[in-house]
């Protein structure tokens, strides 16, 4: 197993009250796979990929309990240096926003290198010549020429293959992209999510793929985690999950997305709000919003039952959603 | 995310009690600290590479271009920039080689001409002491370019090291740094200097330089502080972190060019009030004192003489005003230059 997060907890002090934003996250990603975590804002989802990657701002964060298993070490027992080492070289990440995930200072061309000087020591002059050849893979047009520009001279979709050229530079082993093509528009969602798919066959990367976009999820993910209130609540193969949620919120959300057989009725949506992270509901999190909640629901909270080897939930009455 | 508890960032920059143009340039970091290479970059109204996409080899690239070169093309460009750089060039090339222009000794006085108006040869006239008072204003400015250049360098590199640090690290030595430069800020700068420097002996700029770097830096201090904060709280800075880097890799290569423009700003604008500030001390009898020669030895010797002689005042303090006046005009053309914003 590639990555193994094991009932990870993290928490934020705030002024108000200590916001419980990761409550137990478990979940696997082996190699050449791809897992795509599914969650509303504030549902944990980059608290969690920032936990991974070792970049959480600690203060305000804590992270409270659980493993993160890397090949089998525990990452939260390592030193930073040790971590450090192991960021960008064999796990890297790529972030929403690549204009401003993107140093506006320094050419795109120098962001690049720095991959190499960082890690391998590589001289300035061979990072360079290492940076066009990244450019080119991400097929930016004229790398050569462009290789001396700054990241506000590209377009949205060429900065954020400059994110993914950074990403995956030295090959790294798992990849967590938070929320990739959120920034783009449409047309070019499909294209940087085309070529991210591609390279990650190509190296046979584990990739983590953090989103709320269901379409994109769909056509990319092997597996699916669905999360709500910091936990996750669901997690399935993908095509398993689509065909018959079994928990109460995907199917939710799978009944909220707009579709061309139902046009003229009224959409879907899951009512009331999602929880503040400060005042998590007892019990299971979701009761106040789900329409199977009985009694039980609101005192003990649900374990994630095992629905079968692949799969898991965590509703007390995962057969009952299951069925419809 | 949570929200978390913001930043102090009215803190950030604080009134100073250093006079009016310490205040202004105070004012001005303030607007500049959210912009330099922020999220919205630099990016011109024509948007260069602005809306190519896939295909699209974007318009010939021509040369790269960055927040300090676009700010270098705007500065030519700018009369107020050329003006104040041209009169500060001359008092920089008078000030080392002040016999260009003035072939007298400013300390050849000669009694009888004292007071003496404007005559063949001495264009300025002759102050109480009978000293011609062109030659004495030439040799003037290497004084208040020196306390200028080096009081504003000490203080800048002072400033922006423990400030920045303090904004990077965070935590109990910041919390330590900003209650010591509320102590300073405490400190009336004029009150302060008559008290200290009438213990020092010496009859040199360094120990007006080491008092003004010593009241100057925490308002460096505090900017370069907030500024860090800022640039630290940009998603480049988490990327090269998720990248890798070490964290004096960040410091060094991903904020401090972020978040030095508001330092060199406000440094610029305090350059000219430094400057006031030791022709204030001169004048106070606690700066420099005669024989050297200084502007503010001059005003303040020329000063009870003022209805008879009045040439002797005006030379020195309109020399005094036109420097003062150049850095802060510099300082504002460079502030302007450096806020995409206003491009």
């Amino acid at each position: 197993m590639l990555l193994e997060v094991r009932d990870l907890r993290v928490e934020f002090r705030a002024r108000d009250g200590v916001a419980h934003a990761v409550n137990g996250v478990t979940c696997q990603v082996d190699a050449g796979e791809t897992l795509a975590v599914l969650g509303e804002s504030g549902s944990g989802k980059s608290v969690t990929a920032q936990t991974v990657m070792g970049i959480l701002d600690t203060p305000p964060g804590r992270i409270t309990g659980g493993e993160i298993l890397f090949r089998g070490q525990d990452l939260l027992k390592l030193k930073e240096d040790e971590r450090r080492r192991i960021r960008g070289a064999e796990m890297a990440m790529i972030f929403q926003d690549a204009l401003s995930a993107l140093n506006p200072v320094l050419t795109v061309g120098d962001q690049l290198g720095e991959m190499f000087v960082v890690h391998l020591g590589t001289s300035r002059k061979d990072a360079r010549a290492r940076a066009v050849e990244l450019m080119d893979r991400v097929r930016i047009p004229a790398a050569a020429q462009r290789v001396r520009d700054y990241p506000h001279q590209f377009s949205g979709g060429m900065r954020q293959r400059i994110m993914i050229a950074m990403a995956l530079a030295l090959e790294p082993a798992l990849v967590i992209a938070d929320e990739p093509t959120t920034a783009l528009d449409v047309t070019v969602q499909a294209q940087v999510m085309d070529l991210l798919a591609e390279l990650q066959r190509e190296y046979r990367m584990g990739l983590v793929l953090i989103t709320h976009d269901l379409g994109v999820v769909a056509d990319v993910a092997d597996r699916i985690a669905v999360m709500y209130a910091g936990r996750i609540v669901e997690s399935a193969p993908v095509h398993d999950l689509y065909k018959a949620p079994a928990h109460p919120y995907t199917r939710g959300l799978l009944d909220s997305i707009p579709r061309l057989d139902l046009k003229g009725r009224e959409l879907y949506a899951i009512k009331g709000l999602p929880p503040s992270l400060t005042r998590i509901p007892p019990g299971c999190a979701f009761h106040p919003r789900c329409p199977m909640a009985r009694d039980v629901c609101r005192t003990d909270p649900p374990p994630l039952y095992e629905v079968d080897e692949q799969r898991g939930s965590a509703c007390h009455f995962w057969r009952e959603c299951l069925d419809g | 995310m949570p929200e978390q508890p913001p930043y102090d960032s009215e803190g950030a920059v604080a009134g100073t009690g250093m006079g009016g143009a310490m205040d202004l340039a105070a004012s001005e970091a303030t607007t500049l600290e959210r912009a330099p290479g922020g999220p919205e970059g630099p990016q011109g109204p024509e948007g260069p590479g602005g809306r190519e996409d896939a295909e699209g080899a974007g318009p010939a690239a021509g040369r790269p271009r960055s927040l300090w070169s676009d700010a270098w093309r705007d500065l030519r460009r700018n009369p107020v920039f050329v003006v104040s750089a041209l009169v500060i060039l001359f008092l920089v090339v008078i000030a080392v080689w002040p016999s260009l222009i003035a072939s007298g000794n400013p300390l050849t006085c000669d009694l009888a001409r004292a007071q003496d108006g404007p005559a063949p040869g001495h264009p300025f006239g002759f102050d109480g002491q009978g000293c011609d008072v062109y030659t004495r204003t030439v040799y003037g400015a290497r004084a208040s370019v020196t306390v200028g250049v080096c009081a504003t360098l000490g203080v800048a590199l002072l400033g922006s090291v423990l400030g920045g640090l303090a904004g990077f690290f965070g935590g109990t030595w910041d919390g330590f740094l900003s209650r010591i430069t509320d102590i300073f800020f405490a400190i009336p700068v004029v009150l302060g200097g008559l008290v200290l420097l009438s213990v020092v002996p010496g009859n040199t700029v360094w120990p007006v330089v080491g008092f003004i770097v010593l009241l100057g830096w925490p308002q460096i201090s505090r900017i370069a502080r907030g500024s860090v904060i800022t640039a630290k709280q940009h998603d480049y800075v988490q990327a090269a972190r998720a990248l890798g880097a070490s964290n004096s890799r960040i410091l060094l290569r991903h904020i401090a060019p972020n978040a030095v423009a508001p330092v060199i700003v406000v440094a610029t604008i305090a350059l000219g009030t430094y400057i006031a500030l030791e022709a204030t001390l001169s004048y106070l009898g606690v700066g420099l004192k005669p024989p050297s020669v200084s502007w503010g030895i001059d005003i303040s010797a020329a000063s009870p003489y003022i209805r008879n002689a009045p040439h002797a005042l005006l030379w020195p303090a309109g020399a005094l005003a036109i420097t003062v006046l150049a850095f802060i005009m510099l300082g504002d053309a460079v502030r302007d230059a450096l806020d995409p914003k206003l491009r």
